[in-house]
């Protein structure tokens, strides 16, 4: 079973629950984004994906693409003026907010010509986070939870509990891997990671001697593996390289 | 004249403030002291008058606190003392005593509420037994009829409670104005069990106070209202969410509940029907983000209150993923009166798309503040200048606050304008949960957006950019105006991001959390251009160019 839809004018079908976004993207159409990933979805933080859409009832509003459910002759606009003025001020606000953010900020800044307001205001310019939320849902998703949103409102923030090393880290750097600003300071640096102020030994791979993982991440993997029997101690590169013999 | 009398003392909140506890005692000793020395006023004469005094919810008038009710003569006392109380027992039967009676606009003492400006032109449905009854006695709130109508409607079909319902047009009361009816249809229309229903207590505007005085006034009747929710929809558990700053209305909420399942009301069996109903009550997160429904069930079930990013409605996926009807306060106290009179009744007060009356909480620069309770459609003037009576110390009205912190502040020139959900929306306002803040010429308009601002930017979840940051940006810029510092570029900014916050938001809060600038922008842009031009406040709010 499929539903039809139009997106900027172009015919595509999706299946039911499929997210716009989603669908917009396999057709073709790109529609910017920031706290969106594919294996931690449903963010909605950013708002940058915001669409003008029409439902076959006739009804008009803007949503954001990434949760808003694709329906049986529902019209998407991606790119209107009002979108176009919508993302521009998301960005000015982030923009303002995380002057140093890496990545894909900076780059839909400069496509969507935007330079921040006025920097009489900008108080923090160290900052790089725009609070998207990815890197605490990496970690709760991993079951370590060992960061997490802080605080409400303008105080939000990430932290560790007590704002003291995380207890519960394993130094897997998920949260790092995933965060969109490059906000996360995780370093690897002769033979140990240091993130949220906490250092780790790193194990080196027994095949290429790189070193790849921390003592705790493999010992959290091998709790989760239970009784199989696979071998840890090399690194993703080298297993992809070896048999299933010479694993276990 | 011979007839049992009752002595309504308000022990609300308010009128506890003003020292009505003490007056409760006071009242006691003295009757019992009359009762000693066989005589209580011309009323001992007669042998079957026996006094009573009994402490209720807010009787509304709570400016003129504490008030005591004479019943049922209908004599009503303000700002009673406890040395007042020698002379209430003794005047019993004869005449009122004068000095404690309400002085009206014409400077008249007036006896009953009926000749009380304040009351005269109110309507009580919502609050029909708030200050009539003990809040902690089941027996009262039954001999007033409480739990008639879930008897009635345990003898209805869902679909028969259903379109009473929505026949009497009743809308959400939380804020959002949706049609009850509808929403009870669409969570009786699924199969899926459980199926819950929430009660919205979780009231956190400043200023507002309409929830609190219901829950702690007639608890029976809320709860009523939630079991006859349950009934329809299919529902067997309830949860009450209320604000834990309201240990009052905790407290009096969980008393009557453990009474009405003693009493066999709630419980294993509905009124000895097959229908089984568990009301819990939860205490409030502290956020008053908590007051949006979806972060409202995330904080029941045990997560952080933040607003959920799907687009779902809490009907067909609520709590724990069922089907939820989620009701404010008002709405469910609502409930028995249209069940007991039917659904036509109710739809014949109010406008023609807001039917019924509303609670507001009215306060701010008035002369008469307190809760009241006036037809949909009835105008800010009336209420403000016939319930409120208008401006003390002959200052000139500015403005009036609806809504809450995320409405919006209205001008002298849209007083005539009817209270009502959607013509409130169409200036820019809302309906909120009912509160309303009057201000007068001495209040600066910039100053109260900021107010408004800080109070969300510090209780909005946080998560979703347009929001967060706006609210920032938008204190930010409101500040420095009022310091003095702002600059004409700064409006336009203003607009840019409150257009983004309205339209791009997760939740109801972020999109009305511009409102207070909006409004202030539209109705008093003369205030910001004068703080931004000629670096002066108006009002004298502002000090603005003063070294700190």
């Amino acid at each position: 079973m499929t539903v039809n839809l139009m997106i900027d004018g172009l015919a595509c079908e999706a299946a039911p629950g499929q997210h716009v976004l989603d669908v917009a993207r396999q057709n073709g159409v790109e529609i910017p984004t920031l706290c969106h990933h594919e294996a931690l979805a449903g963010q909605a933080c950013c708002r940058l994906c915001v669409v003008e859409i029409e439902e076959a009832s006739g009804s008009r509003d803007v949503v954001v693409s990434c949760t808003y459910p694709a329906k049986e002759g529902l019209k998407v606009s991606t790119n209107s003026e009002q979108v176009r003025r919508l993302r521009r001020t998301v960005l000015t606000l982030l923009a303002e907010r995380a002057p140093l953010a890496e990545g894909a900020l900076p780059a839909y800044c400069q496509e969507y010509g935007v330079t921040g307001y006025d920097l009489r205001f900008t108080v923090d310019k160290d900052e790089k986070c725009i609070l998207c939320g990815l890197c605490t849902k990496a970690c709760a998703e991993l079951g370590n939870s060992a960061i997490e949103t802080t605080l409400r409102g303008v105080d939000k923030q990430v932290a560790p509990p007590f704002d003291e090393p995380p207890a519960a880290c394993i130094g897997c750097a998920s949260c790092a891997e995933v965060c969109p600003t490059g906000a996360i300071a995780c370093e690897d640096a002769d033979g140990v990671r240091t993130i949220w102020e906490k250092e780790f030994e790193l194990l080196r791979c027994e095949a290429c001697g790189k070193p790849f993982a921390t003592a705790e991440e493999l010992a959290w993997l091998k709790e989760r593996l239970l009784d199989t029997e696979l071998n840890l101690a090399y690194c993703p590169s080298c297993r992809g390289k070896m048999s299933l013999k010479d694993l276990t | 004249m011979s007839a049992k009398r009752t002595i309504l003392v308000c022990c609300d909140t308010g009128c506890i403030a003003s020292g009505s506890k003490a007056v409760v005692t006071a009242l006691k000793e003295q009757l019992a002291l009359a009762a000693a020395a066989g005589v209580a006023g011309a009323a001992a004469t007669d042998a079957t008058v026996e006094p009573l005094v009994k402490q209720t919810g807010c009787h509304g008038f709570c400016g003129y606190g504490p008030v005591v009710k004479v019943m049922p003569d209908d004599i009503s006392y303000y700002r009673v003392k406890p040395k007042d109380a020698a002379a209430i027992i003794e005047s019993l039967g004869g005449e009122p005593v004068e000095r404690l009676l309400y002085r009206d606009d014409a400077g008249q003492r007036v006896t009953g509420r009926e000749e009380n400006p304040f009351y005269s032109s109110q309507k009580k449905l919502a609050l029909r037994n708030v200050g009539e009854l003990d809040p902690e006695l089941l027996d009262d709130a039954l001999s007033r009829g409480v739990y008639e109508s879930l008897k009635k409607a345990l003898t209805m079909t869902p679909e028969e409670i259903i379109s009473q319902v929505e026949r009497s047009g009743i809308r959400g009361r939380g804020g959002a104005g949706f049609p009850a009816g509808r929403k009870w249809r669409i969570a009786a229309g699924y199969n899926n069990n459980p199926k819950y229903v929430i009660l919205n207590g979780d009231e956190g505007d400043p200023g507002a106070f309409m929830d609190r005085s219901m829950l702690e006034g007639d608890p029976h009747s809320v709860l009523e209202g939630v079991a006859i929710c349950a009934v329809a929809v299919g529902a067997t558990d309830a949860y009450l969410y209320i604000r834990d700053e309201y240990t009052t209305a905790l407290r009096t909420m969980k008393q009557a509940i453990l009474d009405a399942e003693a009493a066999g009301i709630l419980g294993d069996s509905v009124l000895g029907s097959d229908k089984q109903l568990r009301v819990q009550v939860v205490r409030g997160g502290g956020a008053f983000v908590c007051g949006e429904s979806s972060a409202m069930i995330a904080s029941i079930e045990g997560a952080v209150g933040e607003p959920r990013a799907k687009y779902i409605r809490s009907t067909q996926e609520g709590l724990w993923g069922q089907p939820t009807v989620l009701n404010n306060v008002e709405t469910f106290i609502n409930i028995p009166l249209i069940i007991a009179n039917g659904g036509d009744w109710y739809a014949q007060t109010g406008t023609d798309k807001s039917k019924g009356t509303k609670v507001f909480a009215l306060v701010g620069k008035i002369k008469r503040s307190g809760l009241i309770e006036v037809p949909m459609g009835t105008t800010l003037r009336e209420i403000i200048f016939d319930i409120g009576g208008g401006i003390p110390g002959n200052r000139r009205f500015k403005a009036i606050q609806t809504g809450g912190p995320s409405g919006g502040c209205l001008p002298d020139s849209l007083l005539d304008v009817p209270v009502d959900f959607d013509t409130l929306l169409e200036y820019g306002s809302m309906m909120g949960s009912g509160g309303m803040i009057v201000m007068d010429e001495r209040t600066c308009m910039v100053e109260t957006a900021r107010y408004y601002v800080e109070f969300l930017a510090r209780e909005c979840c946080g998560k979703c950019v347009p929001c967060r940051e706006g609210l920032r940006w938008l204190l930010d810029i409101l500040t420095r105006i009022c310091e003095g510092e702002g600059e004409f570029a700064d409006l336009e900014i203003l607009e840019g991001i409150c257009e983004t916050m309205t339209l791009a938001s997760r939740c109801a809060l972020g999109k009305t959390a511009a409102n207070p600038v909006i409004t202030t922008l539209r109705y008093f842009h003369d205030e910001y251009e004068e703080h931004i031009t000629h670096k002066r406040c108006p009002a004298g709010v502002c000090r603005m160019g003063v070294a700190p």
